[in-house]
C-alpha cells in the first residue's frame, strides 16, 4: 500500500513540475470588450464609414502621390493638423510621437504585410470564373515611411 | 446586355440581380449576393476566402494555366448580326466547354491522386510503427527456447550414457 502510495505521490509530483512553454506567441492585449471600437462592428462596415482599401493605398504607396500625402497642408479639421499621416494605415496622427509608437504595433506591422502582395482587381476574378490563365500576384517590399528628424 | 463576374467570388452576375457599388473614386464593384458584399465591406481578402474562385485558383486547386480557358472573353467589338457566324459560335461555345469541363474533372482526378498515395504511406508506416500490437515481439521465443533446453538435455543424458 505504501510502495502505491510512493508510486503516485512520484506522478503527482512530476506532473506538477511539468512546465509549459511561456507565453509562446501570446499577444500582449487583455480583454477586449472595453474597447469603444468593437462595441458595435457592424456600424464600422458600413460604407459610409469606408476607409481605405488595401488597393487604394497601393496607389497611394506611388512616390508621386506618397510624397503629397506626407507633406500635407494644415488644415484644422483633421487629426494633427494633418501633420502626422501614416501612408499605409492611412491614418492621422496627434504627433510624432503617437505616429512613431504606432509604427511599432501590430496593426500596422499587418498592414505592412498585407501591402505586400499585389492587390486584387476585378480582372483577376473574371481570370478566376475562367476567363483567361491564372496570374501569380507578384509581391513588393513595403517599409515603413522614413520618419522626418528635424525636430527643431 | 452583359453578364458581369462577381468581385469577390467571381460568380455571373445577371441583369437586374446581385448589387453594384461604386466608390468614391468611381470605380465599379459588381457583387453577385448579399454574402460577397457583406465580405466586401469588412475588407476580407477573396484570394485568402476558402469558397471564392479567386481562391481555389491561387492555391492550385483548380485548372489554372490551359488553352481552353482562353476562349471566353471580353471582346469590346461590335459585330453586324450574322446567321452563320451565330450558329457557328453556339456550336463552338459547346465544344469548348466540354474540353473545359473535361480538362478541370482531370486536373482535380489527379490532384487527388496524390493523397491517396500519402495515404497508403501513411498506413503503411503506422503498421512499421506499430507492429508489437499485431506481433508480440517475443511471440514463439518461449517455445524455441523450451525446444533448444530439451535438446540440451537429451545431450547431456546422451552424455551421461556415454
Amino acid at each position: 500500500m505504501i510502495a502505491i502510495c510512493l508510486i503516485y505521490f512520484c506522478i503527482s509530483s512530476n506532473c506538477g513540475k511539468k512546465t509549459l512553454p511561456e507565453a509562446m506567441g501570446k499577444s500582449k492585449q487583455t480583454g477586449n470588450h472595453k474597447s469603444d471600437k468593437k462595441k458595435n462592428i457592424a456600424k464600422t462596415w458600413k460604407t459610409k464609414r469606408r476607409t481605405k482599401d488595401l488597393d487604394q493605398i497601393h496607389n497611394d504607396m506611388k512616390p508621386g502621390n506618397a510624397a503629397k500625402l506626407l507633406r500635407q497642408e494644415v488644415d484644422y479639421d483633421v487629426t494633427g493638423c494633418a501633420q502626422h499621416y501614416c501612408l499605409h494605415c492611412a491614418r492621422y496622427f496627434v504627433d510624432l510621437k503617437t505616429m512613431k509608437e504606432h509604427f511599432k504595433t501590430k496593426v500596422h506591422k499587418k498592414r505592412l504585410k498585407q501591402l505586400r502582395e499585389e492587390p486584387y482587381t476585378q480582372a483577376e476574378a473574371e481570370r478566376a470564373a475562367g476567363m483567361g490563365s491564372y496570374i501569380p500576384p507578384k509581391t513588393i517590399e513595403v517599409q515603413t515611411q522614413p520618419v522626418e528628424e528635424d525636430m527643431s | 446586355m452583359r453578364i458581369e463576374k462577381c468581385y469577390f467570388c467571381s460568380g455571373p452576375v445577371y441583369p437586374g440581380h446581385g448589387m453594384m457599388f461604386v466608390r468614391n473614386d468611381c470605380k465599379v464593384f459588381r457583387f453577385c449576393k448579399s454574402k460577397c458584399h457583406k465580405n466586401f465591406k469588412k475588407k476580407r481578402n477573396p484570394r485568402k476566402t476558402r469558397w471564392t474562385k479567386a481562391f481555389r485558383k491561387a492555391a492550385g486547386k483548380e485548372l489554372t494555366v490551359d488553352n481552353s480557358l482562353e476562349f471566353e472573353k471580353r471582346r469590346n467589338i461590335p459585330l453586324k448580326y450574322q446567321r452563320e457566324l451565330w450558329n457557328k459560335t453556339v456550336e463552338a461555345m459547346k465544344k469548348v466547354e466540354e474540353i473545359k469541363q473535361k480538362r478541370q474533372a482531370r486536373f482535380i482526378m489527379n490532384r487527388l491522386k496524390k493523397g491517396k498515395q500519402l495515404e497508403k504511406e501513411e498506413a503503411i508506416s503506422e503498421v512499421k510503427k506499430n507492429i508489437h500490437l499485431i506481433k508480440a515481439p517475443h511471440a514463439g521465443k518461449a517455445k524455441k527456447l523450451e525446444e533448444k533446453m530439451v535438446e540440451k538435455l537429451q545431450e547431456d543424458v546422451e552424455m551421461g550414457d556415454d
